[in-house]
């Protein structure tokens, strides 16, 4: 499946800030089971790129002299693979041990560990057990848009009971941490037809059994697919998202993301080919 | 008198060891009350100089005056040659561990440490895998905490290699002897320690990034509210470098700059006495105010070094402590010099068995050390607590190491009632860099309660100077 991305994150302050800087993890993965057509990030000011620690392509961006907007832009597509099945394929690098230690976002309360008894039995960690687990998480934590802030914990988050795609999957893998089954959080983009649609995230396993990483989209209660493009891995929310920030001056801030994703057809991939083109030529 | 410790000064006989003869004797020819004045010199000074040390370590505490004791501990240039020797060995290794722990990995392929002891611990930071960094230095500077347990009986107690402090009392109570007892340096002839700061400049200045020769080194302290703060400040403006705080820093690009009032200076070598969790909001805890936002990207990038560097709290933490022996082992194929204190480590069937049935004698300690539950001393403990503690145990058998209950030596202490034993520990500041260098002795910390193991500052200790002979 080909997906078209648009992505525009917009941060306006209400008074000029003298110096911003961002960590940005906004280009895809490279993994088996994806890979980016084109992509091109936008920024307002110097980018410097790096490998961060789970081999997730990060971009330093900083900004100096007045500004009172930082827009960072995101046009590309992805090619996933239709027959991804939420296995992802074995990867040099970091053990799935570092993925075991819980996070001050990821730790643990005897209500996950409630959750987690309900799901792991002692069987090997297989499909069936990663279906149990998304089933039980999106029971003690309904769907419920605009209910988070972001730095809500999973013990804080099933004790309310209700929260959005993150928080869901903070809950599962804190879950999966208690019983001693390595998790990482995942941030990405999911084809939708929804009238806003949003970035997404979701949670990749460990099977022993299996000897792979098992991709779950908790929210969605299905293991992942070819409509994800996974962006970055990580223990949790704040190793893995799309932007981590600070800044000198700026007052209060507003933010607007707008995210597009659509399958994309073979005009508009035509098309972002030959503006690649042409970028190439200036 | 109790005669179940090492007295530094004295045999089981009351006869003065010979290297504190001549200081007995120089005691003994002092008038009455001569002591007690100058003790009460010592207090005025260490108040008019400003030296409110608030605590000692990592602890929190309120700002006060560290207690300050005017007999030194004396160690003879044969007793320091082997601990120097067992220092610098044991550094080495630690430094070797963190190497392959963050690379290759040889250690935890060849089974002498278990792969998730060092994976899912907490202290390890998977930030630093495949970061290459100058000299291969990790551990610039290392406080080694050591006890004594009877004559050439040294044990190393604990390894610090995070964020270790205290070396200013070291150089301070130096100073306060000299002072207050210079007669006292023409009877003895005691090795230097003043040149500490100058070694520190130089280990720093050696582990620039490559290419830089005339390197920008700057101390980042966490501000004025921290406990070491007078430390950080002191070192600084021994050493003549900038003491800065997180926001007196900035990144642009991937380089670190310092703001001063000719415009941004590039910064090549930070001496950090702030903890891994505050260095980098966008890298570690999101909410430090402390840190410098990027430097993470900056340091893996090998534009900037940290000292010590990020991530070698996976060697000082205490489920790592029991294996130092064969670490020591395993990188140097040397004997290990010093000791460990024989630890059980509670993950192990055997080990538990034993601990089990052995806690009324032993000291339990929780390898996480900030958990909460703290420590088991056996000997002290109720019936209950040590039923409680038990449970814990069976429960979580990889959260703790045991210990038997060592019997520290004590040297004799200024108290109230004049001169008595104490008990005392030894921290030595091993620097690291392009070679390893040791200032002789370090610090000597008390424990002032009489029966007192307890030698932290913040539970009623103090310090003496340290003298090391020179042969």
């Amino acid at each position: 499946m080909r997906l078209q991305i648009q992505h525009r994150t917009t941060y306006r302050y209400t008074s000029p800030a003298s110096y911003s800087i961002q960590l940005l993890k906004l280009t895809p993965r490279r993994e088996g089971t994806q890979r980016a057509l084109w992509w091109r990030l936008g920024t307002p000011g110097r980018c410097v790129e790096q490998l961060d620690a789970f081999g997730n392509q990060s971009h330093l961006l900083t900004l100096e002299g007045a500004h009172d907007e930082v827009v960072l832009s995101v046009d590309g597509v992805v090619e996933t693979d239709d027959a991804f099945d939420g296995r992802l394929p074995v990867e040099q690098g970091l053990s799935p041990l570092v993925f075991l230690t819980p996070t001050p976002l990821t730790g643990s309360s005897s209500a996950i560990e409630a959750l987690a008894r309900r799901v792991f039995d002692g069987a090997a960690v297989d499909e069936t057990v990663a279906r149990r687990l998304m089933q039980c998480v999106t029971e003690a934590v309904r769907f419920s848009p605009g209910t988070t802030t972001v730095t809500d914990s999973a013990i804080d988050v099933i004790a309310r009971g209700q929260g959005v795609c993150q928080d869901q999957t903070h809950v599962a893998i804190a879950a999966c941490r208690s019983a001693g089954v390595p998790a990482r959080y995942v941030s990405g983009y999911l084809l939708s037809e929804d009238a806003n649609p949003a970035m997404h995230a979701w949670m990749d396993l460990w099977s022993q059994a299996e000897g792979c990483w098992l991709s779950c989209d908790v929210t969605q209660r299905a293991l992942a697919g070819a409509s994800l493009v996974r962006l970055a891995v990580g223990r949790d929310y704040l190793d893995a998202c799309p932007v981590r920030g600070m800044r000198r001056g700026g007052g209060s801030e507003e933010l607007e993301v707008r995210v597009a994703v659509h399958e994309a057809t073979d005009t508009a991939v035509e098309s972002m080919r030959s503006r690649q083109i042409q970028a190439g030529q200036q | 008198m109790r005669t179940n410790f090492y007295n530094e000064m004295y045999t089981a006989e009351q006869s003065v060891r010979a290297h504190y003869a001549a200081f007995a004797d120089w005691l003994q020819s002092r008038p009455a009350g001569w002591l007690e004045q100058k003790r009460g010199e010592a207090d005025a000074l260490f108040h008019r100089l400003g030296i409110t040390f608030a605590v000692y370590g990592e602890e929190q505490g309120t700002e006060r005056l560290i207690p300050f004791d005017i007999v030194p501990r004396v160690l003879t240039a044969a007793e320091w040659a082997t601990l120097a020797q067992g220092l610098e060995q044991r550094v080495r290794a630690l430094n070797a561990f963190i190497g392959d722990v963050y690379g290759a990995q040889r250690i935890l392929a060849e089974g002498i440490v278990p792969a998730d002891v060092i994976l899912t611990n907490a202290q390890f930071r998977p930030e630093m895998l495949g970061v290459r960094v100058p000299g291969n230095t990790y551990t610039h500077i290392a406080g080694i905490d050591i006890v004594r347990a009877g004559a050439g009986e040294f044990y190393v107690l604990e390894d610090n290699l995070r964020v270790p402090s205290g070396v200013s009392y070291m150089l301070e109570d130096r100073r306060m002897m000299m002072r207050l007892f210079p007669d006292l340096f023409s009877i003895y002839s005691v090795a230097p320690v003043e040149h500490y700061p100058e070694l520190l400049l130089d280990n720093l200045r050696s582990v620039a990034p490559a290419g830089i020769n005339d390197p920008t080194v700057v101390l980042l302290t966490p501000g004025r509210f921290n406990s070491a703060y007078f430390e950080h400040a002191f070192l600084a403006q021994q050493m003549g470098i900038e003491l800065v705080e997180g926001q007196d820093l900035f990144v642009r690009d991937d380089y670190v700059y310092m703001r001063t009032t000719r415009g941004p200076q590039r910064v090549d070598v930070i001496y950090r006495r702030i903890d891994d969790d505050f260095l980098d909001p966008l890298a570690f805890r999101a909410d430090s105010a402390l840190g410098v936002p990027g430097l993470l990207t900056a340091y893996r990038a090998g534009h900037v070094n940290i000292t010590n560097a990020v991530g070698t709290g996976i060697a000082d933490d205490k489920s790592i402590y029991p294996y130092v022996p064969e670490m020591i082992e395993f990188y140097l194929s040397e004997r290990p010099i010093l000791n460990n204190v024989p630890t059980w480590i509670l993950r192990r069937d055997a080990d538990r068995d034993y601990v089990l049935a052995n806690l009324k004698d032993l000291v339990v300690k929780e390898v996480h050390g900030a958990g909460g539950y703290g420590m088991l001393i056996g000997p002290a403990s109720s019936k209950a607590q040590i039923e409680e503690f038990r449970a814990r145990i069976i429960a979580h058998p990889e959260r703790y190491i045991a210990q038997p209950t060592l019997a520290l030596s004590a040297c004799p202490t200024f108290v109230q009632q004049g001169l008595a034993p104490r008990h005392i520990d030894l921290r030595p500041f091993v620097l690291s860099g392009r070679e390893v260098r040791i200032v002789p002795g370090g610090l000597t910390r008390v424990a002032l309660p009489e029966g007192s193991l307890v030698v932290n500052s913040s539970q009623g200790g103090g310090t003496k100077d340290t003298w090391v002979l020179e042969a």
